[in-house]
């Protein structure tokens, strides 16, 4: 055992870790972040995997990053820079387009040009979703109280949540519950009538989920595209200067200003307890570390099946984190570029290039393209979210070459046979497939690609099944159930043991918001 | 010019002749109008083809509440016969579940297809019991009117904490934890099986066009769980709305048959009455509505009296009719391969249902507007456990299909679609009792669009509305509107696309009695707090 104790130990250098490490580091905590890759950001990175070509390998926008952190820990002056994605085109099969653009005005002309209703009602379907995300923001940003318990401290927390929903009014609270509980197709059949236009705003329904966007709980994630709106900033999407390892770097950056010890290369392999408490960790190479206690970044399956011996567990919560779900569905196609993609439905460099290109034709091809990664498949024609972060920041490419960002989706975990090499590439083809129906010049200009499948998801980044949320944001799993009943306050069944991954409130997404909460609750017991 | 009534009811299906029932029993002058040419509505029994009759709606009246029974003294009016057994699940390999009512007889199919699952089968029934027990105590008053807590609202409130709290910490959140689920989630976590968990899988998409893989779906199940055992009543299902409308017109009400009604007449906010199709007028203290929400306020009432947003969360809500019925008149009994010459077992429901990912492809083909290749199919035989349904020596099949959409896709429902529907229904049952088509004497197919006609219901959608969960509790049938209640004073609801609808279970109808009666013993003064 070192002679030196640490406050904290935490297990995983994601921006969540890190974010964790930097508010207990900045409340005057020794702290120690360890992370197993040679690289901080956990699947928040930029890694120049072809020489000369950056790309965020997997998350690749920020979206909802809170403005409190971002304010808390400094981040701009460690180097966080966020630049807009300006725009979303999707292209359709007939050789039109649909975009939605920085200009609210030209937005509007353009939804005219395909349906003068929808025009209208998208308007006040932003402003609805803007009072709604509004509305949802006190829920994320609370420690979810126990509807089981008579403490003080958690009947006032379920007042207060009564006294919140009561406060939006019956309109804004009913309308809180459809999206909550219906699909995102349905919902949005009340609203618009362009098939295009739905599949694209669905699309954000399903990112990460497997789900389709006829599925129930898929309307809830709309809300998301207009979260960062609440904090000033122009659209929820955006880019991190020097890709999306920017946004951890200057996370670690900051709590390395606080004083936290950031070490690399250093995997744990089990959580040392000692009468019932967590007193440090053991690495794979047999070093120890001593703490007071220690936060795991990982998700809920790694935190409690993987750094732990079953025994010092209770029976109800091993039967809850097995049944757990935490199916990925997601992949990443990252292209290095010669030109940039023609599209043919509006050809040339252009603006568009500057947003994200949505390959959503209808719902009826986002619907199956889960139909088959239901039955274990990965789609043939699957839904592609592309950006090409080199039009916006030109250090990720070598001059007049350019690097594009797929995110595709689906692509089981438990693809039928396995994940293999020749299925990787093959899952690569059809990506590529799905996008040269629209830009037909791609082919010829790739000059490198990386697929990552959810297999190395999980090999390479520690998603457990390549699961980019921890474990599906799906009612059952979502804020005093997530990640079970029982330990859905950041505690564990462990003294001194803490989670602050994504697998708990309020779930995934680089929003650093488990990182912080949990860094509350323990700075609560950490006098 | 005669008296007003003290209540008009329109239609004649259980939940408004339940209504009926209760407020005449309270010594109320009610008036039915039923707009066919009988009473019962989805609950009824016809004859289809010369000697033999079926249930065309509902098959059961398992899910009948119990109070229902004791207060309209309904055991006396009908006789429920137990099915027994419940479920016939034959399976494409020969073999078949079977759920009877002795618990070691189902355990021990259950073994043979795993012991674990068998192991198993009694505590996920348990928790079962404990889930659809919340629902039980929801259900037995008008729901809260969320946000805002009414001091109204703090008995039923309490109601369900109490439950709750009694069922303990860990099972309070499982509890809470199931009710959202996808069913298909929920039995992975229970069972192996593929037959068991598509049998019980089966319930949680019944009337709903979603698959079994659906969030929500869960909810269905528990939905269905309620009332008491499966069993069906002597003589038809339609004996239980004759029977109620006996009762109601013992106590001095009416019952029309033939009398449509065209309009709700509305002044000044309040409903006063009834305009028949005929012309015909009936006038009373109060109307009660037991057709669903979309007929009752888009074709009854003037949309001048309605406000815009909650004409638009009407037109909003969800119908879209999944199944549909094939009726079969047989010479003689099929033989099921799994059942191996045993009768006795095809007594209950034959559940056509071998797996999730057969109900789930099932659903596949009907989001995009077809109907299932292979549907879910639940098959009775009543003629084996009652004469009344066919001529001595022969036999009647009435099978509930689904997936069949009410917007089916290409040029819409006609003749040859529904010939293609009774084809895929035959074939499909041939598959597990290949001499079936042998014995076909007759064949009725009604669509989703036969029973929009038939029984009255937008989209064909036996529920009233499809019951998932942004359309249940405080949102059924819209949000702010769940108390049986409507903007109209007056004018209230009681069919199944209330609170607690769905199915043949009565409670919607007694609900709705409850609060009228409520209503009428403060003058009346608390409709009107939904002025303006």
């Amino acid at each position: 055992m070192s002679a030196s104790t640490y406050d904290a130990i935490v297990i995983g250098g994601g921006h969540n870790g890190l974010v964790n490490a930097a508010y207990l580091a900045r409340a005057g905590k020794r702290v120690l972040v360890l992370e197993r890759r040679h690289v901080v950001g956990g699947a928040a990175v930029t890694e120049e995997v072809h020489p000369g070509f950056k790309y965020s390998v997997c998350s690749y926008v920020v979206s909802l990053l809170r403005p409190e952190i971002i304010r808390d820990l400094d981040l701009s002056r460690h180097g966080l820079e966020i630049l807009p994605l300006e725009s979303t085109m999707t292209p359709m099969p007939n050789g039109d387009y649909l975009a939605r653009w920085a200009d609210r005005d030209q937005t509007r002309r353009e939804l005219y040009r395909h349906s003068p209703r929808d025009a209208d009602a998208y308007d006040d379907f932003g402003s609805l979703m803007y009072q709604l995300a509004f509305a949802v923001k006190p829920i994320l940003e609370m420690i979810p109280p126990d509807p089981t318990s008579v403490s003080v401290r958690d009947l006032r927390a379920l007042f207060r949540l009564g006294r919140h929903f009561q406060s939006l009014g019956a309109q804004r609270f009913h309308e809180l519950h459809k999206l909550m509980t219906m699909s995102a197709a349905d919902y949005l059949a009340e609203w618009f009538e362009t098939d295009v236009l739905k599949a694209t705003l669905s699309a954000s329904g399903i990112i990460g989920t497997f789900l389709g966007p006829r599925s129930p709980g898929t309307a809830y994630v709309l809300l998301h595209h207009y979260m960062g709106e609440l904090d000033g900033v122009f659209r929820a999407w955006g880019f991190a200067k020097g890709g999306t390892g920017a946004v951890s770097e200057a996370i670690a950056a900051s709590a390395q200003s606080f004083g936290a010890e950031v070490r690399l290369e250093s995997t744990v392999q089990e959580v040392t307890v000692r009468d019932g408490r967590a007193v440090g960790v053991v690495l794979q190479n047999g070093d120890e570390y001593a703490a007071k206690l220690v936060v795991s970044a990982l998700d809920p399956r790694r935190t409690f099946l993987g750094l732990l011996d079953r025994s010092h567990l209770p029976e109800d919560l091993l039967t809850d984190i097995e049944r757990f779900r935490i199916r990925g569905s997601s992949g990443k196609v990252n292209l290095a570029l010669d030109a940039l993609p023609d599209f043919t439905c509006l050809p040339g460099t252009g603006p568009h290039h500057r947003g994200a290109i949505s390959i959503s034709p209808s719902i009826d091809y986002l619907e199956r393209a889960y139909d088959d990664a239901k039955y274990g498949a990965f789609s043939r024609r699957p839904y592609v979210d592309m950006i090409m972060p080199s039009m916006i920041d030109p250090s990720m490419a070598p001059p007049g070459k350019h690097v594009m960002s797929c995110f595709v989706q689906y692509a089981p975990f438990a693809l039928n046979g396995g994940w293999s090499p020749e299925r990787r590439e093959a899952f690569g083809d059809a990506v590529i497939d799905a996008i040269a129906e629209y830009a037909p010049n791609l082919k010829d200009i790739i000059l490198h690609r990386q697929v990552v499948t959810p297999a190395d998801m999980e090999m390479e980044f520690g998603l457990t099944e390549g699961n980019i949320f921890h474990g599906e944001l799906a009612l059952n799993q979502l804020f005093f159930l997530r990640p079970t009943a029982e330990w859905a306050r950041y505690t564990t069944p462990i003294a001194g043991y803490y989670q602050c991954g994504s697998g708990t409130h309020p779930g995934g997404g680089i929003t650093g918001q488990p990182g912080r909460l949990a860094a509350l609750k323990i700075l609560g017991k950490l006098k | 010019m005669n008296a007003p009534y003290d209540a008009a009811i329109i239609g004649a299906g259980h939940n408004g002749l339940v209504t009926a029932a209760y407020l005449a029993r309270a010594g109320w002058r009610v008036m039915v109008l039923e707009a066919s040419d009988r009473v019962g509505g989805a609950t009824k029994t016809v004859e289809f083809a010369p000697g033999f009759k079926v249930n065309p709606g509902a098959h059961w009246a398992g899910a009948l509440d119990p109070s229902v029974l004791v207060d309209l003294q309904l055991h006396d009016a009908v006789t429920i016969i137990p099915a027994d057994p419940a479920v016939f699940a034959p399976t494409p390999d020969g073999k078949s579940l079977v759920f009877r009512s002795d618990l070691d007889a189902t355990l021990e199919s259950i073994r043979s297809f795993s012991s674990k699952d068998a192991e198993r089968w009694s505590r996920f029934n348990a928790l079962l019991d404990r889930a659809s027990g919340l629902l039980n105590v929801l259900y037995a008053s008008p729901p809260p009117e969320f946000p805002a807590v009414h001091l109204r609202d703090l008995p039923t409130l309490g109601r369900a904490a109490r439950y709750l709290k009694k069922l303990g910490r860990r099972e309070m959140m499982e509890v809470l934890r199931v009710l959202p689920m996808p069913v298909a989630a929920l039995l992975d976590e229970w069972f192996e099986t593929d037959v068991l968990k598509g049998t019980v899988g089966a319930s949680g998409i019944v009337g709903v066009m979603q698959g079994p893989m659906a969030a929500g779906t869960t909810a269905v199940l528990l939905h269905h769980e309620l009332g008491g055992a499966m069993g069906s009543v002597r003589g038809g299902l339609g004996e239980l709305t004759w029977a109620l409308a006996a009762m109601v017109r013992e106590r001095g009400g009416e019952v029309r048959t033939e009398a449509a009604v065209g309009e709700i007449a509305v002044r000044q906010g309040i409903a006063e009455g009834v305009v028949l199709e005929d012309g015909d007028e009936v006038r009373a203290k109060c109307v009660i509505s037991g057709i669903d929400p979309k007929k009752t306020f888009l074709d009854l009432v003037p949309a001048a009296s309605l406000g815009s947003t909650f004409l638009s969360r009407v037109e909003n809500i969800r119908f879209r009719g999944a199944c549909a019925r094939v009726h079969l008149a047989l010479d003689g009994l099929p033989t099921f391969t799994a059942a191996e010459g045993d009768q006795h077992v095809l007594r209950g429901a034959i559940s056509i249902s071998p797996s999730i990912e057969y109900l789930e492809r099932a659903y596949d083909d009907a989001k995009y507007g077809a109907i299932s290749t292979r549907p879910y199919l639940e098959a009775v035989i009543p003629s084996l456990v009652d004469d009344a349904f066919a001529p001595a020596g022969k036999h009647v099949m009435s099978v509930y299909a689904q997936y069949a959409p009410y917007h089916l896709g290409g040029v819409g429902w006609n003749a040859a679609a529904s010939q293609r529907l009774g084809d895929t229904v035959v074939d499909t049952l041939t598959e597990y009792a290949p001499d079936l088509p042998s014995k076909v004497l007759h064949r009725e197919v009604l669509t989703p669009v036969d029973l929009e006609q038939r029984f009255g219901v937008t989209e064909g959608s036996i529920n009233h509305g499809e019951l998932m969960l942004d359309q249940f509790f405080f949102s059924r049938p819209v949000a702010g509107h769940a108390d049986y209640r409507t903007p109209i004073h007056g004018l209230y609801l009681c069919g199944a696309g209330t609170h607690g609808g769905g199915g043949v279970n009565a409670i919607p109808g007694r609900n709705a009695a409850r609060v009228v009666l409520r209503d009428r013993a403060k003058g009346w003064g608390s409709r009107l707090r939904r002025q303006g």
